[in-house]
């Protein structure tokens, strides 16, 4: 529990290291999070562009 | 528009006969032609330009009412204004010289100048270094000349005041030449102000800072040689390079 | 005979097929990698003699500026392939590459920031360095910008990647900023490929994270750049086969 709590602490320095950690984290996850989305936009326009040729065709 | 479309822009088309039928005269003929067509869109510009005068003071009262801003907000104690008076002064120019950016294409690609010049078997890059010559002549070059008002203004010795006039001259050849860049890249992009300080300001900072610094030494009076000379490279690297690119982005945007 | 793979690439339905098989192989490495890194540069490497505990920034910190640096000259490369060989993949590619550079730049500059305050009694401060790294991340915000004002995607390509060739001066500047001018930051002590000035049980977690960063981008950049790929694309055959999967 002590050596736990040294880790959380950080020396002294928390206040600044894990929001650090905690930024890169997010920005992380938002990169996959958007691509994931744009990715899907993409599939879902391209569907939809298709389906509009189908039926004017 | 009651614009005239002269008909300069019809004179700039090559008119020498295909190269396997060329004489051999040369590069002389084709050095000679390139120039005169550059000096044909200069002189133009510059003539359209003084057809309407109150545009051209327009930057320039623009740059007064932003340097007003500074004593009224912070304070009116010249011996303070004058420790911000560098960036005040440079901040102002850049963003006078901003506003004076939309204007450089916008008529010419409105009226089909610009395509009649992309046309016209002249190298490109040569008419946009003539249109940004003009800018500067009609913008940075005035802008240089107030600045002194301007400094004064904001408790500037008047000691300092030709150092200023030097530093903002050159300075704003660069800034006219980046600029050219962002402005051909956005033409005919609606409401494209705050994309074209978007892209403009970041590649401007480096003439911001060093001219800021010239600034300053100027009012310490300190050697403002270095500084200068950094101005003075940057806006031979912008005449070398930022014409080709501005060539290449009015390409690209009138396709 | 060399260049077919060359034209394999250039191909979108290709492009697309190859970028959904190699994904799974930059993912989890990148993940394998990251995870490592944090194990050995949290828990692993001992504190730092003169920083204590908060050098441990630099697992996060250092990482996040070369992924701004990389991720734009990538970008910059992808965009000169594009206007020089008119290659729409290599401008899809460029397109890729942007938010995923201004995340990390942002995420840069905010854990510089952190890291800055405690060490060296300020968040922020106009040294080259830092000021290079803010135009940076403009430099990535004024692409995307122009990007959304063209609506004619081919102009948009065109236009953005001659904006990312000419910014691309801004990389070796920031690069080359610390040893250039005596900056607040402190000068490159991995960054240098002589012999690192750091201890192998701080070093090898870094390297790990850039590397597994790096990965990361890639995995990034391949989910992105199908989704650029498909709305390129106008011709019906092969989407047909790959959107209704």
């Amino acid at each position: 529990m002590n050596s736990m709590s040294r880790f959380f602490e950080m020396g002294g320095y928390a206040a600044f290291v894990w929001p650090a950690y905690a930024i890169t984290f997010a920005a992380i996850v938002l990169n996959i999070l958007w691509a994931r989305r744009s990715l899907a936009r993409s599939r879902e326009e391209a569907r939809r562009r298709l389906a509009a040729r189908g039926e004017g065709a | 528009m009651s614009r005239v479309v002269t008909p300069i822009a019809g004179s700039l088309v090559q008119t020498d006969t295909a190269p396997s039928t060329q004489t051999p005269a040369g590069p002389d003929t084709a050095q000679a032609s390139v120039l005169e067509a550059a000096r044909l869109a200069l002189a133009r510009d510059l003539r359209l330009a003084f057809r309407k005068r109150d545009q051209l003071v327009q930057p320039l009262a623009f740059y007064a009412m932003v340097t007003m801003l500074f004593p009224l907000s912070i304070s009116p104690e010249l011996s303070r204004l004058r420790e911000v008076a560098p960036g005040v002064l440079w901040a102002g120019a850049l963003l006078a010289s901003l506003l004076a950016l939309e204007f450089l294409f916008r008529d010419d690609a409105y009226d089909g100048t610009l395509e009649q010049y992309a046309l016209s078997g002249q190298s490109l890059t040569w008419l946009m270094f003539a249109k940004t010559a003009a800018h500067w002549l009609l913008t940075g070059l005035p802008l240089a000349l107030m600045a002194p008002l301007a400094g004064l203004s904001l408790g500037v010795p008047a000691a300092a005041l030709p150092g200023i006039v030097v530093s903002v001259a050159v300075g704003s050849i660069a800034l006219s030449l980046i600029g050219s860049i962002g402005a051909a890249l956005t033409l005919g992009v609606k409401r494209s102000s705050a994309l074209l300080a978007l892209l403009t300001l970041p590649l401007s900072l480096p003439v911001l800072i060093f001219g800021a610094r010239a600034t300053q030494l100027a009012i310490s009076g300190g050697p403002l040689l270095a500084p200068l000379e950094l101005l003075a490279a940057l806006a031979v690297l912008g005449v070398t390079l930022a014409p080709l690119a501005a060539a290449a982005a009015v390409r690209i945007s009138l396709e | 005979m060399t260049w077919t793979w060359f034209h394999r690439l250039a191909s979108p339905p290709y492009i697309y097929t190859l970028a959904a098989r190699l994904t799974p192989w930059f993912a989890w490495p990148a993940g394998l990698l990251i995870v490592a890194g944090l194990w050995g540069g949290l828990v692993l490497a001992p504190p730092d003699y003169q920083q204590g505990d908060g050098f441990r920034i630099i697992y996060v910190h250092a990482p996040s500026a070369w992924m701004s640096l990389m991720v734009y000259t990538t970008m910059a490369i992808a965009a000169a392939v594009g206007l020089i060989w008119r290659i729409k993949v290599a401008h899809a590619v460029a397109a890729s590459c942007a938010p995923i550079g201004a995340s990390f730049t942002f995420a840069a500059l905010v854990t510089g920031a952190l890291w800055g305050q405690p060490m060296w009694g300020t968040y922020w401060e106009w040294d080259p360095r830092l000021t290079s790294e803010l135009i940076l991340l403009f430099l990535y915000l004024g692409y995307m910008g122009l990007r959304t004002a063209l609506e004619d995607t081919q102009r948009a390509d065109r236009a953005s990647g001659v904006l990312a060739v000419v910014g691309v001066v801004n990389v070796p500047i920031i690069h080359y900023s610390v040893t250039w001018w005596n900056s607040l930051h402190q000068a490159p002590s991995v960054m240098a490929l002589a012999k690192p000035k750091m201890a192998a049980s701080m070093l090898v977690p870094l390297l790990m994270m850039l590397l597994g960063f790096t990965l990361f981008f890639g995995a990034i950049l391949l989910v992105r750049l199908r989704g650029e790929v498909l709305s390129r694309e106008r011709s019906a055959s092969w989407i047909r086969e790959v959107v209704s999967a």
